[in-house]
């Protein structure tokens, strides 16, 4: 392999490695070969956590490492590359943890000159940490204590000055909620807890900027594959259309109409207030605004306003998909000024609404149940629907005070929590996660593969590790039966490998939806000349990166028992819609895919597979 | 082929360049009553002011719009006999499944109907192998009745199902394309690869078989459906079929025009995106309610002129940050830079392009203070300043939000 620098050619070509309370520093290059097997983003974050840090650590120690990760399309003009990433051991799930932004830090960071930034240990006091070209000051950030994102990003970039993107964290990163998220320009690397990692580093912000500029290998082909790509998305009707138009709530209803919409805590898929929350409504009534990550064409990001009543909101992003079911139909809520409210709060605090969601609609169940008490949850009356109740609730885990002291750790302990004071295992069989990780807004009961995705994804209950939604409930590319096991397998790992190219390749998601990784590896190709050739070629380096996220699952104590899902999925029947009567089928599916994979019947990927990857 | 299919191909690709323009109208079929097939018979009757050289229909809409292909100068008439599930995703109701496809006409009734040529699907990537084979058993049915009937068959060959996925799709498409042609299809409609390369590798597999390239989904600019019309062309392809991107269009026949200039005539896209007039002085206009603040223009502008990705070299920029609102601001070629250079080191062509001499240039900066929009700089030593990309500016050409339009 040619030796030539990789600075230039899409990537910085540096790797910084800062330690504190000191701030020694490190700054290596990114070898080629290490480029072209792991690419970047999540990739990279991958390589380098693996690398860098012991089995065992208490995720929120000072051990933990905390991995800012950009990728070679970062900060071109490659459609909705403007992405970067956060790698972490998470301390919701114990497991390995990559969470995706939109904002543009990662610009700032790879002009400032690293591809990616690697932080071990803990600052002494709160800081702000300033990367610019080169040169790195840990600075005290008093002033910033309790901001919120908005106010921290603002502040920052106004006593900085021009042209700093900025990284930065909530009140509840501060207090080390593991349900907090990392935020830029308020988008959200949300789940898994990455901001909870950062506050208990001590870093409230990190803003960087620079004078490196970000160029590429074969210009002329990089501008006419970035032409290409950008092209796809304006002639496929979801990116065209349905996304700009109702945001990713476009698929809200269908996602109802197919039974998947879980409701009131995952009790049943079909909520009948649905078409009161569709993107079409919030179009029609708060939705003030397009806003478009950077470089993206498809503008998805919806601005929402609510200008009168108990729930005036000035402006929130969104909310998307995710926040307006977890908000709303999970909670039996369907009234979206209290949705805006609540997802406000959780921007401003800086916290998972998908968690939260999951959170407070444990509690309603829970307060339904009998289970719990006025006296149990702050004198508040919890019950299914009531919007007060949601929005007090969320309210309380932002911030950390009342009962939201101890929700904001995440479901899993809240419900150990409840179930060591009270005894009655009921308080565990409603909690609905995986290994930790609240699960997301589609019923696995209603879509097998989904299920498939949950058990196995490297961050725990997650959706877009194994998208098969797309196929099962929305009707893309011909279909897939969603209420059948066979070949779900394959489906699961085509979608885990090939989402992890996109989260190592910094495009989004939703491009994907009007491209095939043909697009991704031409744009890769021609910005870093690595040669991969074929997305076949590039494939692999997704099937590497889920092969790697799994050894780090593994050697943190993670078996396959742990690939499973919470039983009510499993054994209580879907109670109304299309799939009626249906549990999820997980052991056949999980069976087929540990084969398809190459891994053991324990889930262990096994040498030849490790040799083939090059991972052995 | 038989005499019968060959006479009635060659009624269907014009004779002078053996290429063709053919409107897809059998949508209701698949789709329900989308916009555009509601009322098919007004659209249609729009649609042939354009000059289409054929147009597809299900059986029931041939037998009730007839009168439409009536008389010599009519556009001939392509029969659907078969019928999918496949392409209902959740834009239309009751989301596809698993696919499935069935024959709703024989190549006879077609013949009946009046019909040039008969289309039928041919899908690869089933879950349920058992599913392809009797598909190519369908198809493999259709084309020796067909060549019975002297009846020109044009297989649609897709891949479509749960084994096709993001690496393997654009090799599948090729593959399916040849089984095609191998089970007898007289000519072929495929999907658009994305790009010239691979669909190179596509024309090659159909071993001279004239291949139809297909529209799909409404495309958001008249510009990017010209261009993949070219660029397809361009490698081999003989025409288009062209459905949502004609019927749904507020003026089929303006569009078809288009399409004929650049399937017919040849002409080049930008000479007929620019109405055949590229001479023209162009100017920017703005609207910025439509920003949604994406800085694609920005960062196109910088890498465009100085090929590398340089906030601080873009001719143009986007004020306001979230929550918006958000405003391009650009040139607005009041020419006071022009005016304040006292060593003429910039000048304006007679279209209005603002060009930048760097041998008269001192870099004394009085262009820059005198740009009431402050869109002048410097910049590594050089002066950045609009030049209209030559009269097609590259920030109008990527902005997917028409926030940035180009007036004459």
């Amino acid at each position: 392999m040619n030796m030539m620098k990789l600075n230039g050619r899409g990537y910085a070509g540096k790797v910084l490695y800062l330690n504190l309370p000191g701030g020694e520093r490190r700054c290596e290059d990114l070898r080629e070969e290490e480029a072209k097997l792991f690419l970047g983003g999540k990739g990279l974050g991958a390589h380098i956590l693996c690398q860098n840090l012991k089995p065992g650590v208490d995720p929120l120690s000072p051990q933990n490492i905390l991995i800012f990760a950009t990728s070679p399309l970062t900060g071109t003009i490659a459609p909705t590359a403007n992405r970067f990433c956060v790698v972490t051991k998470s301390p919701l799930t114990g497991t390995f943890l990559d969470s995706h932004c939109g904002g543009s830090f990662g610009v700032g960071l790879k002009e400032a000159g690293f591809d990616a930034l690697v932080i071990n240990g803990a600052a002494e006091e709160l800081s702000i940490l300033v990367l610019e070209d080169g040169e790195v000051e840990l600075r005290g950030a008093h002033g910033l204590k309790g901001m919120t994102t908005l106010e921290t990003e603002r502040e920052a970039k106004r006593v900085l000055g021009d042209g700093f993107q900025v990284a930065c964290i909530g009140p509840a990163g501060e207090r080390g909620a593991p349900i907090a998220g990392v935020f830029s320009e308020m988008r959200a690397a949300g789940r898994g807890g990455a901001g909870a990692v950062m506050g208990s580093k001590g870093l409230k912000a990190i803003a960087a900027r620079g004078s490196e500029r970000v160029g590429v290998y074969d210009g002329e082909a990089f501008t006419r594959a970035s032409w290409i790509a950008h092209r796809m998305i304006r002639m496929h009707e979801v990116t065209a259309r349905h996304l700009p138009q109702y945001g990713s709530a476009n698929i809200l209803e269908t996602i109802n109409e197919t039974g998947a919409l879980p409701t009131r805590n995952f009790q049943t898929g079909t909520f009948e207030y649905a078409s009161e929350i569709s993107g079409a409504e919030w179009r029609r009534e708060l939705w003030a605004r397009d806003t478009a990550c950077g470089r993206c064409p498809i503008a998805c990001s919806k601005v929402a306003a609510v200008k009168e009543g108990p729930y005036r909101v000035e402006f929130t992003d969104g909310p998307d998909y995710e926040s307006i079911w977890s908000l709303g139909a999970l909670c039996g809520v369907s009234a979206k000024d209290a949705i805006a409210k609540a997802n406000e709060l959780c921007d401003l605090y800086g916290i998972d609404t998908i968690s939260v969601g999951n959170i407070v609609a444990y509690i309603m169940e829970c307060y339904e149940k009998g289970l719990l008490k006025e006296g149990d949850v702050d004198g508040l009356e919890p019950t299914f629907g009531s919007r007060g109740a949601m929005v007090a609730l969320v309210d309380k885990i932002s911030k950390g005070t009342g009962v939201g002291e101890f929700l904001q750790n995440g479901v899993k302990r809240a419900s150990e929590k409840f179930f060591a004071e009270k005894g009655d295992g009921a308080f565990l069989k409603l909690a609905l996660h995986v290994k930790g990780l609240e699960l997301p807004g589609y019923d696995p009961r209603a879509a097998q593969g989904m299920g498939l995705g949950y058990a196995t994804s490297d961050r725990g209950g997650c959706h877009l590790r194994g998208y098969t939604a797309g196929q099962e409930l929305l009707g893309y590319s011909g279909g897939a039966n969603p209420l059948r096991t066979e070949g779900k397998a394959k489906l699961v790992i085509d979608r885990q490998n090939e989402k992890a190219v996109v989260d190592s390749s910094g495009i989004c998601f939703y491009a994907f939806f009007a491209q095939t990784l043909k697009e991704v590896r031409m744009l890769v190709d021609a910005a870093t000349g690595l040669g991969y050739g074929s997305s076949r070629n590039l494939e692999k380096v997704g099937e590497r990166v889920c092969n790697l996220t799994r050894l780090f699952n593994l050697r943190e104590g993670f078996t396959s028992k742990d690939d499973t899902l919470p039983e009510r999925l499993l054994r209580e029947p879907m109670r109304t819609g299309p799939a009626k009567g249906i549990v999820v089928n997980l052991e056949p599916m999980l069976k087929e895919y540990y084969q398809l994979r190459g891994w053991d019947e324990g889930g262990v990927p096994t040498r030849a597979k490790l040799n083939e990857l090059g991972l052995a | 082929m038989g005499l019968g299919q060959e006479m009635r191909l060659n009624r269907i690709f014009d004779q002078r360049d053996g290429r063709a323009v053919i409107v897809a109208a059998d949508h209701g079929m698949m789709l329900g009553p989308i916009s555009g097939v509601q009322e098919l018979g007004k659209t249609l009757e729009k649609v042939i002011e354009g000059k289409p050289d054929a147009i597809l229909l299900s059986p029931g809409q041939a037998e009730d719009l007839y009168h439409l292909f009536m008389g010599r100068k009519a556009p001939s008439l392509l029969v659907r006999i078969d019928w999918t599930n496949t392409f209902r995703d959740r834009t239309y109701t009751l989301p596809v499944r698993e696919t499935f496809f069935s024959s709703i006409a024989t190549p006879r009734d077609a013949l009946k109907l009046g019909a040039h040529a008969a289309v039928a699907y041919l899908f690869i990537g089933h879950e349920d192998e058992g599913q392809e084979a009797r598909h190519l058993a369908l198809v493999s049915k259709y084309a020796s009745e067909c060549a019975r009937a002297g009846l020109p068959l044009i297989v649609e060959p897709m891949p479509f199902g749960p084994r096709v996925n993001k690496s393997n799709y654009t090799e599948l498409v090729a593959t399916s394309v040849r089984v095609a042609v191998e089970a007898g299809a007289n000519a072929l409609k495929v999907p658009y690869t994305g790009d010239p390369e691979s669909f190179r590798d596509v024309v090659r597999a159909s071993a001279g078989i004239p291949i139809l390239v297909l529209g799909g989904y409404r495309a958001l600019s008249r510009r990017d459906l010209l261009d993949v019309i070219a660029e397809t062309l361009g490698v081999g392809a003989s025409g288009v079929v062209f459905g949502r991107n004609v019927v749904q269009a507020s003026d089929p026949a303006s569009v078809l025009r288009d399409i004929r200039a650049i399937v017919h005539d040849g002409r080049p896209v930008r000479d007929v995106v620019a109405g055949g007039d590229l001479a023209k002085p162009t100017r920017l206009r703005v609207h910025p309610e439509r920003c949604s603040g994406c800085q694609v223009c920005t960062a196109v502008c910088s890498f465009s002129h100085e090929g590398v990705h340089d906030w601080n070299a873009s001719r143009l920029r986007v004020e306001g940050k979230w929550p918006g609102p958000f405003k391009p601001v650009t040139c607005t070629q009041c020419e006071r830079c022009v005016a304040a250079c006292e060593r003429k080191a910039l000048s304006r062509s007679s279209l209005g392009h603002v060009g930048w001499e760097a041998e008269r240039c001192n870099l004394c900066g009085k262009c820059v203070d005198a740009c009431p929009l402050r869109v002048v700089a410097i910049h590594d030593s050089k002066v950045k300043i609009c030049d209209l990309c030559q009269g097609v500016p590259e920030c109008v050409e990527w902005c997917s939000r028409n926030a940035l339009v180009a007036m004459a």
